[in-house]
């Protein structure tokens, strides 16, 4: 078990070098340009531009860049010790190859996402300052999903072809093809503007001194919730429709039937069981949905999340704050997966690690 | 200290793009009449705005986004003030008063004494100094570098005088020099802080209504009162900026309370006017919309000007570059059902490039292009481009410009996710097609386009300037020397020795009276209106809308909060 947990980790090693270089190279070949973006004005001239592009490090071949991003080492022909030399940056020339070679201590390999473009914030403390607001969206999201979507699912497979069954499948659908920026807004317009029951948006009632308040913490969470669960109600139910239909039509279950033993006991406690080991195989895809799904939501719901932040980040070109937080997405994602497959491993003996 | 966030903003985008919608410029009307303050200034409330985009940055010379300036602006003292109705420069911030040498070359400029920074400290015309230095400085990876332009000294004569310098005489130099100023005492004197300062996200300091408070990245920025302001603390008892991305929950949170201040989209107006507890704030920006119409081959951009400024003849557009085509192109389209269906009314016609907000440089004898099907076919009919196969569109029969038998098919792209431009790309495809254009629209993302506009590598875009200020100089438009390919904002390659010979001389009149500079713009506009380098569609109108929780309110087009500090909450 832990061997396999090591070579599991192991193995993400080299996943996510390959993801490093796939979206390194996606990012910055796509089209645009994060200082013409940033500095799309008349009034700034050319030769501003190329001064902040070389003090970025913009102008090197993508090669260069990358190994920049990932080691924090640039180099550079000539001596340019004095131009690029900071106090976080040591430059030093080496006559020998005519290269002045910097370290300016980020890298991605000593744990460090580089600085970002559009705010000059290191990325990892922009992450961070946005980490509890998606986590704490996302979990919600996640337990409403769970807590809703099971019992519907084994509900309607029970009720196979009924009027149930039917409601909770068209659901399903619905819930897979509503768009949610279109959905959101509705549900903002209705409970927050016409019934005025919730709030509209935001993580928090804003005032000059934002103290923590609970109640309206949550009051604040309703909506976003409702609209990130829709997606994953839709999917975990019709999941647990089919494999409950798959384990009530198994021995065991007509076994106990014959036994005498009541039906909801069947249903959820022999049935569910069963049914529920799938499930786990499904968790990690689901938590990835959630994740992403909340890019759209944050931005509709004014929460101020990593999702909204990568996308405006995409929006400025602003490749260190992309990038970083497409790794650490994809950091997320392997673990996500992994856990998914020691959980299976823990509720099925079977499943042998 | 009256108007002090539009005038940073107005100086420093001088012409942004109409992306970010900032609130500015002109009244068509002055709707909102308050209740007259009642005797007794009630002090207490909070006025919270709604904003798309949050700041990025709280350090005046290194923000280059309008959200940054919203909430910076509130902070830091600047040199010149502006009067919020007609947007001319008048000594209402740091300077009072000032003299110009007889060459004009040389501004004196004196300012208030007594002007405190929160922490007690005096602000002097050194805050000025440091911080022009701070832009000239290596160590300071700023975008307002051409600040410094044409500028050859800056002189601090004492505490409370500064003294600048020109190299040469430029009429609307005095817009460089409207920076919020950097507390100097906080700041290394070598610059080397400038750029990884605390202060950059916490600014300890502040001269002007209200101090920093709190920042919550993408969800709100908090300032409260300033009980030193040199003006007189306000009322209130703070201001909100509240990250809202989405313009239709912005306006649901107007409704409910949640805001007092949005920027209002056209289709949102009714509900806004039909509001007992709103106000709405019509004006006419100072910016435009327009359908840029490349003049030189997409394939092969070339610079306007080779190093020593010597004229480049352009590789001329296949097609644009007939002026019989851009004639047809500017009389084919229905300005008034653009302007009322796409623009829901926000809009005006405009002949040329100096809107009518700049009386003494507008011409107004000037006619915008008339809608007219017939009399465009026609130009096309008579400049050798007819539709010879039946197909429906025309072809290269004996035109100017173009390889026989080429067709008139032609590009046409705007940023995607600015409703009201694709909705006219629409339009404009479809009425264009009616007299036998091939016009093949797409809307593209704003990054990518912006590469396709300054790679000129484009036909014709469809795209808008804002926060052109109250000077009529518009040189990056036009002048050959900013059509460099990659960079320059002569993005159309317009290249006309005339107009680079009077865009010079109506900056370098010596003395720079209106009337003196007023004939060379009223000539430029004639030639820019006949030439149709760019089809103008509509001059821009914004619309803020806004609580009634506050009495005092009295929005200029320049500024909506320049008497913020006696705003009194409404009982």
């Amino acid at each position: 078990m832990v061997r396999y947990v090591i070579r599991r980790l192991l193995q993400a090693i080299p996943t996510l070098l390959g993801v490093s270089v796939i979206s390194f190279v996606l990012v910055y070949n796509s089209p645009g340009d994060p200082i013409l973006i940033r500095t799309f004005d008349p009034n700034i001239t050319q030769e501003t531009r190329e001064i902040l592009r070389r003090q970025l490090g913009l102008d090197q071949p993508w090669a260069l860049q990358y190994i920049g991003w990932l080691t924090g080492v640039t180099l550079r022909n000539g001596d340019v010790v004095a131009e690029f030399g900071r106090q976080d940056t040591r430059c030093s020339f080496a006559a020998a190859l005519n290269t002045t070679f910097c370290d300016n201590g980020a890298g991605i390999l000593r744990g460090n996402l580089g600085t970002s473009i559009a705010t000059n914030q290191p990325v990892w403390e922009r992450l961070v300052e946005r980490m509890p607001a998606t986590f704490e969206l996302s979990v919600s999201a996640l337990a409403v999903s769970l807590l809703v979507g099971v019992p519907l699912g084994v509900l309607s497979a029970v009720r196979q072809a009924s009027l149930f069954d039917g409601s909770v499948r068209v659901l399903a659908v619905v819930g897979n093809a509503l768009p949610s920026f279109w959905f959101g807004l509705m549900l903002i317009f209705f409970f927050g503007v016409v019934l005025g029951w919730l709030p509209t948006g935001g993580r928090r009632t804003v005032s000059l001194t934002n103290e923590f308040d609970l109640l309206d913490r949550v009051r604040h969470l309703i909506l976003p919730t409702i609209i990130l669960a829709f997606g994953g109600i839709a999917g975990i139910s019709r999941f647990m429709r089919t494999e409950t239909l798959e384990v009530i039509r198994t021995d065991y279950i007509r076994m106990a039937r014959a036994k005498g033993v009541p039906a909801n006991r069947v249903w959820f406690i022999h049935a569910l069981r069963n049914a529920l080991i799938p499930l786990m195989t499904i968790l990690g895809p689901t938590i990835f949905g959630v994740l992403t799904g909340a890019v759209i939501v944050e931005t509709i719901f004014s929460w101020p999340g990593m999702g909204r932040m990568t996308f405006s980040a995409a929006v400025q070109r602003d490749y260190p704050t992309v990038l970083g937080a497409v790794m650490f997405f994809s950091l997320l994602t392997i673990l996500g997966n992994l856990l998914s497959d020691i959980l299976y491993g823990v509720v099925d003996p079977r499943v042998r690690l | 200290m009256k108007n002090r966030k539009i005038s940073i903003l107005a100086a420093l985008l001088v012409a942004a793009l109409l992306l970010a919608a900032c609130p500015q410029p002109v009244p068509v009307a002055e709707t909102a009449v308050e209740a007259p303050a009642s005797d007794a200034a009630v002090q207490g409330g909070v006025w919270v705005e709604g904003s798309s985009a949050d700041a990025t940055i709280l350090n005046p010379i290194l923000a280059s986004d309008s959200a940054s300036f919203d909430v910076l602006g509130w902070f830091f003292p600047s040199l010149l003030g502006q009067d919020p109705f007609s947007g001319a420069i008048v000594p209402t911030e740091m300077a009072e008063s000032w003299d110009v040498s007889e060459d004009g070359l040389i501004w004196t400029f004196h300012l208030q004494d007594g002007v405190m920074w929160s922490d007690g400290e005096q602000v002097t015309a050194d805050d000025f100094k440091f911080t022009y230095d701070a832009i000239a400085s290596d160590l300071v990876e700023t975008p307002r570098k051409a600040n410094l332009d044409n500028i050859a000294s800056i002189d601090v004569l004492d505490l409370l005088t500064i003294q600048v310098t020109y190299e040469e005489v430029k009429c609307d130099a005095l817009n460089n020099l409207g920076l919020g100023w950097l507390p100097s005492h906080l700041y290394a004197e070598d610059f080397s802080d400038v750029m990884d300062s605390p202060l950059n996200e916490e600014p300890a300091v502040s001269a002007g209504p209200f101090i920093f408070n709190d920042w919550i990245r993408d969800d709100n920025a908090t300032v409260l009162r300033n009980e030193t302001y040199w003006k007189g603390a306000p009322n209130m008892d703070g201001w909100i900026y509240k990250i809202v991305p989405d313009a239709g929950a912005r306006l649901a949170q107007l409704q409910t309370g949640e805001l007092d201040l949005i920027g209002v989209q056209p289709e949102q107006l009714t509900t806004v006017q039909l509001n007992p507890d709103l106000n709405l704030h019509k004006f006419q920006d100072d910016g435009y919309s327009y359908i840029g119409l490349n003049q030189a081959n997409p394939e092969n951009p070339q610079a306007g000007q080779d190093e020593d400024g010597n004229l480049v003849e352009q590789d001329p557009h296949p097609i644009l570059s007939d002026l019989a085509v851009r004639q047809a192109i500017a009389h084919a389209l229905d300005y008034d059902t653009i302007i009322e269906n796409v623009y829901l009314g926000q809009g005006y016609q405009i002949a040329a490039n100096v809107l009518p907000a700049v009386g003494w440089a507008h011409d107004p004898s000037l006619e915008p292009y008339a809608f007219d099907t017939g009399r465009a076919a026609q130009i096309l009919d008579d400049a050798g481009w007819t539709d010879s196969d039946g197909d429906g569109v025309r072809e290269c029969n004996g035109c100017a410009t173009a390889e026989a038998g080429a067709s008139l098919t032609i590009r046409l792209q705007t940023n995607a996710g600015n409703t009201t431009r694709e909705d006219l790309g629409a339009l404009v495809q479809d009425q264009l097609n009616s007299i036998g254009f091939d016009i093949q629209f797409e809307a593209i993302e704003f990054g990518t386009l912006v590469g396709e506009l300054l790679g000129q590598t484009f036909d014709m875009v469809i795209i808008g300037w804002t926060g052109l200020g109250t000077d009529p100089n518009d040189d990056s438009f036009w002048h050959s020397k900013f059509d460099t390919p990659g960079s320059g904002f002569n993005f159309v390659s317009y290249q006309n020795a005339r107009i680079d010979e009077l865009l010079e001389q109506a900056v370098s009149v010596p003395g720079c009276a209106a009337e003196d500079r007023a004939p060379f713009y009223q000539e430029i506009q004639k030639i820019i209106h006949d030439d149709i380098p760019y089809v103008f569609v509509t001059g821009s109108v914004g619309n803020t809308g806004y609580s009634k929780k506050f009495n005092g309110t009295d929005p200029g087009p320049w500024s909506f909060y320049h008497n913020v500090e006696t705003w009194s909450l409404a009982q």
